[in-house]
């Protein structure tokens, strides 16, 4: 039995905490979080960095696929352009910009300019619907990795072999450890889960939900698809250019194919098992789409004892699994794991009086 | 003016291949309105089972020689004499093949109808009357699947496999310039426009062709007419796994067989929107004009190039003709 | 107040609409009537921006609307609801009622992300004011936090009438209000449409089968058949037309 639902004014209806056991439930995995960061192993820190990565992005893809409805099979490009773009800011800058405030200029301009191809992949989306979007989204993901990794381009983006990326350096603090960057990466990554839900409560999100529900009931209230759509592509990009542009700090090169279609395709595919929609979907998500592969990894190795012949087939198998489990969260359930969540949550509201 | 002529015959030539490929991406979507993703991936299987029984099965310790090489009595007789390189002995060199080419691909077309099959009935026949995102999102699930299954069966690196035809060097005059073409390829284009060809005139004029047109147009009232349509669903899947399985064999005589044959389902499905998705006409137009734009950036552009061609090319015909070049655009009722 | 001036409208050789011309007056309640295909959507549909007619022109307040997207004329005051309900089913009633509320709100992307601050009390200020408005006004406070896929028929077109109210509407449009309710509910409905036009003083312009309710709360009536106006004129007018009796009755042999 939840209790203390009930409330005395409008102000206290509409957080999104409403109750005490909400408040702390959040409070208390902050808390943890920050523990979880200074004490554990350097292992677990990088796994959950990676998950923390994937998050950022899952997050704006949320906004876009699970709020607006709008399907994209090509948001790895735009993490790829906010990786490049942080580096390569930094690189043209470095002597002219003092270090310790180079984050605080590099990382905008890879958001905003995330944010500026993210509206021009989007125009297409104003005529067409479904799953045009999904192979126009897919196209221009194979576009902008086949630019970056043009010869002509080459100066500034490596081409083929990649950038050497550079640490942050944030008012003179050197995040030159995992540890210390895995902090940031959380701290952004709470930010970004709480921009969204704050969209989501306010005029600008309702719009985007009232978009995916019924296109022409969503313009006959005032709603400007045009407008809303673009606004939808333009921060879902931008959160994936600032998992990006974390992406490069974090790791020590960056590469064209690790932006490929196999990225997009782990953000969506994060996002469905996760539940579309829904705040928590990409933070259930990212933690399965992260942990499968390790569990496998680890038991994989403890099978095998790392016998070379084995090895490799361990990447297929990974593969394998990413794709079964895709397919059976929507055979049997397309809405997620916050579904089962709330399943699990409903019935304990009703405990002990009724089940289900 | 000799050049155009030559890359804009090359052009064709997998501008046909590309049209094959496409027709099953569009038979299955016309039965179940669902995009295949997957399509690609689906191809590269059937690479791969040709390549299982005209490479790896003939090479076998159980196989009969013939099956790997057939050497009759007149055909060494006829081979004796030849200069290196010369027609005749190209010719031979794919008879002596022949056996394996015809196992191959009678292997080939088998497995892949069982595995289309089996992909209809396990995945896309529960999601029936589910929502369009939910069976699209499966088959690029399926990707994963199809992709890394690949890997686990056929470790194997990249390999040749025999061509279909005789790849007897062609010569010809064109405008006053030298064309050079391989025998195959056009043998391989012959295939493929006959067929294109034959799959729209099934649909178009015999029963169970009118049944998924039945189907695409009003699937309950199709239905309810007596059509079933859960066979008219595993139809579809079987006709574009088993075209993609020719498909795959030619795509794998061309460009060798590797894990990234898959990547072709992308460009064709760029090239099947361009057409406008149900459209047989218009598909393969597209289909052939990609071919020959790909072709002609080859020549002026590079080899890179041409492989965004059909990505940057449906960008540009979609904000023009949002439903593809001959789509049909729905009303919407209100 | 709406004006339709020689409106013509085809699909394709069908022709829906052929000449219609009417003004909906400021503060009254206008019947468009007609048998079933007698282009009554259409001419709804043409009016808020969906359809763009072959001929002629819809003004609003003495301005031309013809050109203007459905969310433009919205913007200026034109609400409507739809036949077959067009709620946002996933939503609850509270937040399917506040996007009714979205053309008078101004919050825009950075503060949506900030939310406290300007946000959050235009938030708090906008669930006030639908509270008062239009949640108490139309009976549905205990049903506020329901999914509307949890709500009976009835509810829900009472609930797409609130969320049209929410927008302020000068002009409110309504698809058959009272289709396939009983006679209790159809009175309920009959009696918010009185109390919105008595109330808020807005003008309304309503498609409707139900002959009753049309004859009783209309002071106006237009008729449709095979996309022409037939007649229009007070309900008493409309009822002795020796036109009207024809189209609904078929002719006298």
């Amino acid at each position: 039995m939840i209790n203390a639902n009930l409330k005395a004014s409008y102000g206290a209806d509409e957080r999104v905490l409403d109750n005490r056991y909400k408040q702390g439930f959040v409070y208390g995995m902050i808390v943890l979080l920050a523990l979880f960061t200074m004490g554990a192993n350097d292992y677990a820190i990088l796994i959950a960095s990676k998950m923390g990565l994937l998050l950022i992005a899952v997050v704006g893809i949320n906004v876009l696929t699970g709020y607006t409805g709008l399907v994209s099979l090509g948001h790895g490009a735009f993490v790829a352009i906010g990786a490049y773009a942080v580096t390569i800011f930094n690189n043209v800058f470095t002597g002219t910009l003092p270090a310790g405030i180079m984050p605080f200029l590099s990382v905008p301009f890879a958001v905003a300019l995330a944010a500026g191809i993210g509206i021009v992949v989007g125009l297409p989306s104003l005529r067409v619907k479904g799953l045009y979007l999904a192979v126009t989204t897919l196209s221009a993901n194979f576009i902008v990795i086949f630019l970056i990794e043009q010869e002509v381009f080459a100066p500034w983006t490596g081409g083929m072999v990649g950038l050497t990326t550079n640490v942050p350096n944030i008012l003179g603090w050197e995040l030159d450890t995992k540890r210390e960057m895995f902090g940031l990466i959380a701290v952004v990554g709470l930010a970004t889960i709480l921009m969204a839900q704050n969209l989501i409560r306010t005029r600008v999100g309702r719009a985007f939900i009232a978009i995916r529900d019924r296109d022409y009931s969503a313009e006959i209230l005032g709603i400007s698809l045009l407008r809303y759509k673009l606004t939808s592509f333009a921060i879902s990009a931008a959160f994936c250019g600032l998992s990006g542009a974390l992406f490069a700090f974090f790791y020590a090169r960056i590469l064209p194919e690790q932006f490929e279609l196999n990225l997009s395709l782990e953000l969506v595919a994060a996002l469905i098992i996760g539940g579309m929609g829904r705040t928590m979907g990409p933070v259930f998500g990212v933690i399965i789409i992260v942990m499968v592969p390790e569990v496998i990894k680890i038991t994989f190795g403890a099978i095998t004892g790392d016998a070379a012949g084995m090895a490799q087939l361990r990447a297929p198998l990974q593969e394998i699994a990413f794709g079964l489990l895709l397919v059976v969260f929507l055979l049997k359930e397309p809405l997620g794991i916050n579904q089962i969540t709330d399943r699990l949550l409903r019935a304990a509201n009703r405990w002990p009086f009724a089940r289900g | 003016m000799g050049q155009i002529a030559q890359y804009a015959i090359n052009g064709l030539m997998s501008g046909a291949i590309y049209a094959l490929i496409a027709v099953g991406i569009v038979s299955v979507y016309k039965a179940t309105k669902v995009v295949n993703f997957a399509h690609g991936y689906l191809i590269m299987f059937g690479a791969y089972f040709y390549y299982t029984f005209a490479v790896i099965f003939p090479g076998m310790d159980w196989a009969p020689a013939w099956l790997a090489s057939w050497q009759p009595g007149w055909m060494t007789e006829m081979r004796e004499g030849l200069t290196m390189f010369s027609p005749m002995g190209a010719v031979l060199d794919w008879a002596a093949n022949l056996p394996r080419i015809v196992f191959g691909l009678a292997g080939a077309l088998v497995c892949n109808a069982i595995l289309g099959r089996i992909i209809e009935r396990v995945l896309m026949r529960p999601l029936m009357g589910q929502s369009v995102f939910a069976m699209i999102m499966v088959t690029v699930g399926l990707i994963s699947i199809l992709s890394g299954g690949a890997q686990l069966i056929w470790t194997a690196d990249a390999d040749f496999v025999p061509t279909i035809a005789p790849n007897t060097p062609l010569r010809f005059e064109m405008f006053g310039t030298m064309i050079f073409l391989f025998g195959a390829d056009l043998v391989n284009m012959v295939i493929a426009l006959l067929m294109f060809g034959g799959i729209v005139l099934w649909v178009r004029y015999t029963k169970g062709g009118i049944a998924i047109r039945a189907t695409a147009e009003d699937q309950s009232t199709a239905y309810s007419m007596g059509i079933s349509v859960p066979k008219v669903f595993s139809r579809a899947w079987v006709l574009a796994s088993t075209t993609g399985a020719i498909a795959g064999a030619i795509l794998a005589t061309r460009n060798g067989i590797s894990p990234s044959l898959g990547l072709f389902g992308f460009s064709v499905l760029a090239i099947v929107l361009m057409g406008g998705l149900d459209s047989y006409v218009g598909v393969f137009i597209a289909a052939m004009s990609v071919g020959v734009l790909e072709a002609m950036t080859q020549w002026k552009m590079g080899g890179d190039w041409a492989e965004i061609v059909p990505y940057v090319t449906v960008l540009v015909v979609l904000i023009w003709r949002p439903h593809g070049l001959f789509g049909q655009k729905e009303v919407e009722r209100i | 107040m709406l004006k339709i001036e020689n409106l013509h409208l085809s699909f394709g050789g069908i022709k829906a609409l052929q000449g219609v011309n009417f003004e909906a007056r400021e503060g009254e309640i206008t019947g468009v009537i007609g048998p079933n295909g007698a282009g009554k959507t259409s001419l709804f549909n043409s009016i808020s921006g969906f359809y763009t007619p072959d001929q002629g022109s819809v003004s609003f307040e003495g301005n031309d609307i013809t050109g203007l997207s459905p969310d433009k004329r919205a913007e200026l005051g034109l609400a409507r609801t739809f036949q077959n309900i067009a709620l946002f089913r996933g939503m609850t009633v509270l937040d399917n009622i506040k996007l009714g509320g979205h053309t008078r709100l101004k919050t825009g992307v950075w503060q949506a992300l900030r939310y406290f601050g300007a946000a959050r009390r235009e938030e708090l200020e906008l669930r006030r004011d639908i509270e008062e408005r239009v949640i108490d006004f139309l009976e549905i406070d205990h049903i506020r936090k329901y999914p509307i896929t949890m709500l009976p028929y009835g509810l829900q077109k009472r609930v797409e009438l609130g969320r049209a109210l929410a927008m302020r509407p000068k002009v409110l449009l309504l698809d058959e209000p009272v289709a396939g309710m009983n006679r209790e509910e159809t009175a309920d409905m009959a009696r918010f449409i009185l109390d919105v036009q008595d109330e808020f003083g807005t003008t309304v312009l309503l498609v409707e089968h139900d002959m009753h309710m049309v004859m009783d709360i209309c002071s106006q009536i237009v008729v449709l058949n095979f996309g022409q106006q037939i007649a229009s004129g007070t309900p008493a007018e409309v009822s002795r037309n020796d036109a009207v009796i024809e189209a609904y009755l078929g002719a006298a042999a």
